[in-house]
């Protein structure tokens, strides 16, 4: 289309149209406000709303991020989708787009840069619920498979009812699969309903990508490019747990177990694990507990930080605006092949692809291949080698050490790898290589030390790296970064320009490598000539790293001394007796000491802290204000003050900047620009800014986070790594090394890195175990209730884990009720007993991991109330008792308790008969054992039941069971306490039947009622009204019946005339009747004939049904056979 | 997998509350022993005992154990409870030595707590109730504590009679502020409170007198109570004391305090309370050095920013505390000069990075 030439447009330079739009161009410049305004007053005030509500949208609870900006930690970026519906495609397809390489085992996280300040680590979840629960809670963005073809899992909703509850990070959604659908319109309609319904799931307007076929194994460039431009412009928001707790996806694992211990215990000791990674959410601390999900809770035996493995360009070494080709090519994934390389448990694979000849030196070579090629041109041992080598101290001596012919010891501190001495000389040896590429690279450079289980570091750098591991300062890892870095730009691309660079390099590392101690001497001499270098206690080391006892430290230097040498000399000690002193009282104040008080008897002493006081004048520029009184007067004093104080902190804030000298006039001078700063600034704030929207609450909060953030930072900054790390544990960003002790074999013996390992930290609260009591609902997709007692699995904090719920109601904020079931539709408590998390921790419940029940499986969600060491749960019990004897309102009750005891502790209680009639215990009698006295508001009747309602308190059984997945051979396959339904199907158990429990036709006899019979002496007492009106029957016929009627002949007629017309009108009625019965029956057989018809088609069309479910059912049945859970219609 | 149990173990007697409030707080379990084996009366002492058992009514869940001789102890700590208490405190401690633990311990009970001990309210050992009411709760307030926390002096009980009695209100708290207090101040009023019980109260106005004589050059903001409490409430025994304390610009609260004393004139005990003051001051600070390890305690529970606080050097206990800290929480401070141009400054910066603790105890809705 495009070749088409069209005819450029010519602008009219005379005439009346061109001036014409000459003069409108002239009144377009800048902001045309009536283009805008409203038309109306009412319409002025609906934009304003509307603007209002809009900046209100925008607003969200501010929330500190704790990542920081410069070196942050990559992004992790999880591929998640059922099987089959591309995620390893588009693993492949970003890596190829990220890092130019191909992959054909992408497994485990595989980090590479992306831009200048953003690194990204892929991870691929595969379709196990418990590899999805461990993902959704450390994935910073979800790209969100979905099958086009076939529409949504349900292990897609799954994993987003999962993200719900654990903070939702972002999500892009991608339709794959959509080449499969050949009709454009169907196509259309499927992306809008896929849409439609991934909208109500996310959020209106959430990104949903689509990508259409593969090509060459990979999604076309052109989509993937346009993905990994909205990955690049992603901001993430912070995630409460992520920013409260650190932790780490390990993308590399080696174990470091003596081999003859894992031989002699024939594989099944515990092993000294070491896991890598970077850190992420908070600051690592060494001396914490993590959690490993799948694993367990293990101490953190040491943690050590690293060289990047894989670096961001530094200012220094990218300084153009875009990334380079070559930093494109960092890729840091240890459990993949990168380059062609796989490690198996216990070969090496290298990927050839295509024809491959030796010396064919034009073609670049693959990593493995270059490795193979190495090896075979290796012609001297490394015992020879070791021997020629030249060990020099320091990467800068310029004389080597002399080597000692002991070659045995040699080789031990060689495999240790701890000796600086052997570390220089690798320095040394990539230098060489630097500075002369035709020099084959030596063999050892790619053999390893440790032996290797499956995971795998880059080859070319296994030295350095683990060279890093034991630097002794960080001054040294930089160095060895920078060797790193350039040693792969060497290998990797044979790249002209970078000579140059390269010798640049080495010239600043000359100049670098005059020793430190000189670096400053001159410096330090002129300290020292000022004198002002006063002799200070290091605090920080006498307080954490002597062993010295607080009173030795305090009291001074020559003590502290001489003991610090003693601890060198001398073996023995002489116990310190002070410590253990029992006179000496845990006390909350100091007794005075009235020697060092006398010091202030002095009239010149008292006058020397007068500066201290707002009173007392202190510098010159102060000025003489001083005896004033008033308010404002000390304000302002006391404002100076603190700005002086500040600017202290600042000074203190740049250690190494240059000192102040201590010039008086300089000083005044100084002082006085500070001063006028003061004002300055003062005087901006006031006038400047008059309009200044006053900063609102969201600003102002913002602005403190703002604030808190650049303190952190600023406060470490001048302070070397050790003390820092010290102080601040490992910060996020940091690549480390995490050695865990006792960890159980089956996590080496089955490792899988499909499966993601993460390392969770916990807070102290988190190590902790305790009644948690959560707010649950269940989940509105999951078919069937909740009881009381049976086990639930729970996904909660970094943990998953299996516990015992009962669950309950706040009953009228009185007592927690016990439910049986959970209810529908509601919200609901539950108390378990487990280990705790904090309060407002979302979580999630299943009822089985496993994937052997086809619907849906989050069983309910809910969050973290309360913890507590005991659960208040009640539930109702009634005790039932008999009366034995009646008297007139008080009842003998027995059968209820069993002793006097029992009685007595319920005097008092209410009870209530069966019809209703309340009452109270009173005391307890003294036969039959446990039979009791109590009071009615009436009579009750010898056949009514007594019974008294109680609370009987219940606690959660403690039972905790972690979901140990990772532990299994086949990781999906973890079973925990089953169900009691479960266990007696599986073990064919009846459910036990209590007879006393079944349901059987009450007998009742009719009653019978005596007749009220009223003495007669009473009756005679009683009034009148009151007296029963009986009276006998009568016998004897009445007059009416006795008399005889004689009629006259007319009224004779007329009677007869009567009888006669009621006689016709009876006739008349049964005659009517009898009609209209016939025509009801005519009615009801042609009915019945319509009902008969109807009930054919009825039967008809269930016929139809059920042979339309009967083919479905078992077409699913012969799918089910075909491949596990959630089979698809390919259309292939 | 079995849950790991790991103790911390102690030695010896000191630092004992100081642990056992970090207990509690963190969760670890420990265990001291060698209390007092040395010693012709050796094992805990009853005031000890006394507060194990205060500890045990304030939480739920606590199990302590104590060896039959009573010179080791375990100790595995609940939660926080909180809520209405009372405690009857032995008059072998004052009952400073009780609440200090308490109002470290307060903000992060479950529910706010209202607790009510009786004994000796000043005495020479611990902090007194004034300095507690006037100084401790104020420093709290530096942490965001402060909706009704209250301390009450209804009774007054000097040593060794007792019969005081005082009424403590502490709210409870989802995480506290970090502390960012570098700035020292100046000293812009005094205050000070002088208590007689059971003897003469011209007592207290002749202490007030004496120490005006000194302090009456600094500043004129200065005002000093004199306290007096009569019949039931004025305790069991005889006894005064002078409290004084010195507030800054910027908030910063020195005190100082002295008894009574057997053959000592109240005007002495007043001058004494006076230079003790000046002492403090001297010293400078944002905090005391009574209250050094209530706030480095708060700085390392504060959110995960970097909280820095300028206090003198610390005294003994406090670098037993720090070390505690360390085993505790994990966390360390970095302690450097306040002031490196000024080489007579002894004055020290305390900075650390908080732990984030946050109160687990706290019930939701």
């Amino acid at each position: 289309m495009d070749d088409q030439t069209h005819k450029a447009h010519r602008k009219t330079d005379k005439g009346g149209k061109a001036n014409k739009k000459d003069k409108g161009k002239e009144k377009q410049h800048g902001y045309n406000e009536k283009a805008f305004a409203p038309m109306s007053g009412r319409r002025a005030d609906r934009q304003g709303r509307r603007n209002v509500e809009r900046d209100q949208t925008r607003l969200h609870v501010p929330l500190v991020n704790r990542t920081p900006d410069e070196d942050p930690p990559p992004v992790i970026i999880a591929i998640v989708g059922p099987s089959g519906v591309g995620k390893t495609t588009l693993l492949k397809s970003l890596v190829r787009r990220y890092a130019k390489q191909t992959l054909n085992d992408a497994k485990g996280p595989i980090t590479v840069v992306s831009g200048k300040k953003r690194r990204l680590t892929f991870i691929e979840c595969n379709n196990d619920i418990n590899s999805m629960i461990d993902i959704g809670k450390i994935a910073d963005l979800v790209l969100l498979m979905v099958d086009g073809s076939f529409g949504f899992e349900m292990e897609t909703f799954e994993f987003l009812n999962i993200l719900q509850s654990h903070g939702f990070p972002k999500v892009i959604g991608i339709l794959s699969h959509l080449d499969l659908i050949k009709k454009a319109s169907t196509l259309k309609d499927t992306k809008k309903a896929l849409k439609k319904r991934f909208w109500t799931e996310i959020y209106q307007g959430a990104k949903l990508f689509y990508l259409s076929g593969v090509l060459n194994g990979r999604y076309p460039d052109t989509e993937i490019t346009n993905l990994t431009r909205f990955i690049s412009v992603m901001k993430f928001r912070p995630l409460v747990f992520r920013n409260s707790h650190p932790y780490l996806l390990a993308d590399r694992l080696e174990d470091l177990t003596p081999r003859e211990t894992v031989r002699t215990s024939k594989g099944k000791c515990d092993r000294t694990v070491t896991l890598y990674g970077y850190v992420r959410g908070t600051n690592l601390r060494l001396g914490t507990n993590v959690h490993i999900p799948g694993v367990g809770d293990l101490p953190l035996a040491s943690v050590t930080a690293l060289g990047d493995p894989c670096p961001l360009p530094t200012a220094d070494s990218e300084k153009r605006r875009k990334l380079s080709e070559k930093k494109k090519l960092l890729i840091h994934a240890p459990m993949s092949d990168v380059g062609g390389v796989m490690y198996d448990k216990d070969a090496v694979w290298v990927n050839v692809p295509g024809s491959f000849t030796r010396g064919n030196n034009e073609i670049p070579q693959g990593e493995g291949e270059q490795m193979v090629m190495d090896l075979q041109d290796v012609d001297q041992t490394l015992e020879d080698r070791v021997a020629q080598s030249n060990i020099r101290l320091f990467g800068s001596s310029s004389k080597a050490l002399v080597v000692d012919e002991d070659k045995d010891s040699e080789e031990e501190e060689y495999s240790e790898q701890s000796d600086s001495g052997i570390d220089s000389d690798e320095d040394s040896e990539d230098e060489d290589m630097d500075e002369d590429e035709d020099i084959p690279r030596h063999a050892d450079n790619t053999g390893r030390t440790t032996r290797r289980t499956v995971t795998r570091t880059l080859p070319s750098n296994t030295q350095e790296r683990t060279e890093i591991d034991y630097a002794e300062s960080d001054s040294d890892l930089g160095e060895n970064e920078d060797a790193r870095v350039k040693l792969r730009e060497d290998n990797d691309i044979p790249d002209d320009d970078d000579e140059g660079e390269d010798e640049g390099e080495e010239e600043d590392e000359e100049e670098e490598s005059i020793p430190r101690w000189k670096a400053n001497l001159a410096d330090r001499a002129a300290q020292l000539a000022a004198g002002t270098h006063k002799r200070r206690k290091d605090w920080i080391k006498l307080i954490y790293n002597s062993s010295l006892s607080p009173e030795e430290i305090v009291n001074g230097q020559q003590s502290t001394d001489k003991s610090s040498e003693d601890e060198g000399d001398d073996f023995f000690q002489v116990k310190s007796t002070h410590a253990e002193d029992p006179d000496v009282l845990d006390q909350g104040k100091e007794p005075l000491d009235e020697e060092s008080l006398k010091k202030w008897e002095d009239e010149e002493m008292l006058d020397s802290i007068r500066n201290l006081f707002i009173t007392g004048a202190e510098a010159a520029a102060e000025g003489e204000g001083g005896d004033g009184e008033g308010e404002g007067e000390d304000e302002e004093g006391s404002e100076g003050e603190g700005e002086d104080e500040d600017e202290e902190g600042v000074d203190e804030d740049n250690v190494g900047g240059s000192s102040s000298k201590p010039t008086g006039k300089l000083t005044r001078a100084e002082a006085l620009a500070k001063k006028k700063e003061i004002l300055k600034r003062k005087f901006d704030e006031q006038y400047d800014d008059p309009s200044g929207p006053k900063a609102d609450f969201y600003d102002e909060k913002k602005d403190e986070i703002a604030a808190q953030l650049a303190l952190n930072r600023a406060e470490f900054e001048g302070v070397d790594a050790e003390a820092r790390t010290l102080v601040e544990g490992f910060r996020p960003g940091q690549y480390v090394r995490i050695e865990l002790h006792d960890v159980p074999c089956e996590m080496i013996e089955n490792f899988d890195p499909t499966f993601p390992i993460i390392v969770g930290g916990l807070l102290p609260a988190e190590e902790r175990f305790g009644y948690v009591q959560v707010r649950i609902k269940r989940h509105r997709w999951f078919n069937r209730t909740l009881k009381t007692n049976d086990p639930l699995i729970f996904s909660l904090g970094w943990r998953r884990f299996q516990s015992i719920p009962i669950y309950s109601l706040d009953d009228h904020s009185i007592r927690m009720r016990m439910l049986k079931y959970t209810p529908e539709h509601m919200h609901c408590y539950a108390t378990f007993y487990g280990p705790v998390a904090l309060p407002n921790t979302g979580f999630c419940a299943f009822n089985s991991l496993g994937t052997d029940r086809p619907g849906f499986r989050i069983s309910a969600t809910g969050v973290v109330l309360d913890i507590d060491r005991s659960a208040k749960i009640v539930k109702k019990i009634k005790l039932t008792g008999v009366p034995y004897k009646i008297f007139k309102n008080t009842a003998f009750i027995k059968d209820m308790f069993s002793t006097a005891l029992e009685v007595a502790k319920f005097e008092g209680a209410n009870v209530r008969t069966v019809s209703g009639i309340r009452g109270q215990v009173k005391k307890a009698l003294p036969k039959p054992d446990g039979a009791f006295r109590a009071t009615f508001e009436d009579k009750i009747l010898k056949s009514d039941i007594v019974f008294l309602r109680a609370w009987y308190s219940i606690q959660p059984r403690k039972f905790y069971n972690p979901v140990t997945s990772l532990l299994l051979s086949d990781k999906s396959k973890w079973t925990g306490m089953r169900l009691t339904g479960q266990v007696r199907r599986d073990e064919g158990l009846k459910t036990p039947l209590d007879i006393n429990s079944t349901y059987k036709k009450i007998e009742r006899a009719p009653r019978r009622f005596n007749p009220l019979i009223v003495p007669k002496k009473l009756q005679a007492a009683l009034p009148y009204g009151s007296k029963p009106k009986l009276m006998a029957p009568q016998r004897a016929p009445t007059y009416l019946q006795k008399r005889a009627v004689v009629m006259e002949p007319e009224e004779r007629k007329a009677v007869a005339l009567m009888q006669q017309i009621r006689a016709l009108r009876k006739d008349q009625i049964a005659r009517r009747h009898e009609k209209k019965e016939e025509k009801k029956a005519e009615r009801a057989k042609r009915l019945e004939k319509e009902e008969a018809k109807k009930g054919e088609r009825e039967k008809e069309r269930k016929k139809d049904v059920m042979r339309m479910a009967g083919q479905k059912s078992k077409r699913e049945a012969e799918m089910q056979e075909g491949g596990g859970r959630g089979p698809k219609r390919r259309k292939t | 997998m079995a849950q790991p149990i790991s103790f911390i173990h102690f030695s010896g007697h000191q630092h004992f509350r100081s642990r056992l409030v970090l207990s509690i707080l963190s969760g670890r379990h420990v265990r001291i022993d060698k209390i007092r084996s040395e010693d012709k009366n050796p094992g805990l002492r009853d005031y000890e005992i006394s507060l194990l058992r205060l500890l045990e009514k304030a939480t739920n869940g606590t199990i302590i154990e104590i060896s039959v001789t009573g010179t080791a102890i375990l100790l595995k700590p609940g939660v926080i409870l909180g809520g209405t208490l009372q405690h009857e405190c032995p008059l072998s401690r004052a009952i400073g030595y009780f609440l200090e633990p308490i109002i470290m311990l307060a903000p992060f009970a479950k529910k706010p707590i209202n607790i009510t001990l009786m004994g000796i309210t000043t005495d020479d050992h611990d902090l007194s109730a004034d300095i507690l009411r006037t100084v401790t709760l104020p420093h709290l307030q530096l942490f965001g504590i402060s909706e009704g926390l209250e301390l009450r002096i209804k009774k007054r009980g000097a040593s060794p009679g007792g019969g005081g009695e005082v009424q403590f209100l502490c709210p409870i708290v989802k995480q506290v502020n970090t502390l960012n207090f570098v700035d020292a101040g100046k000293i812009k009023r005094i205050r000070g409170v002088a208590h007689a019980v059971r003897v003469t109260p011209q007592f207290s106005n002749r202490m007030i007198e004496a120490s005006r004589s000194i302090l009456n050059r600094y500043i004129p903001d200065i005002y000093l109570y004199s306290d007096v409490y009569k019949g039931n409430e004025s305790g069991k025994s005889p006894g005064y004391a002078l409290t004084l304390l010195a507030e800054s610009t910027t908030s910063a609260i020195y005190c100082a305090e002295a008894i009574s004393e057997a053959g000592v004139a109240p005007e002495d005990i007043g001058l004494r309370a006076t230079r003790a003051l000046l002492t403090e001051v001297e010293k400078g600070g944002c905090v005391d050095q009574k209250h050094q390890i209530l706030v480095l305690l708060m700085m390392v529970l504060g959110s995960e920013d970097v909280g820095r606080c300028r206090m003198a050097e610390p005294m003994p206990k406090t670098i037993q505390f720090l070390r505690d800290i360390r085993t505790f929480f994990a966390t360390s401070f970095k302690i450097v000069p306040a002031d490196i141009s000024d080489p007579n400054c002894s004055q020290l910066l305390y900075s650390c990075y908080g732990t984030g603790y946050v109160n687990a105890n706290r019930t939701l809705a």
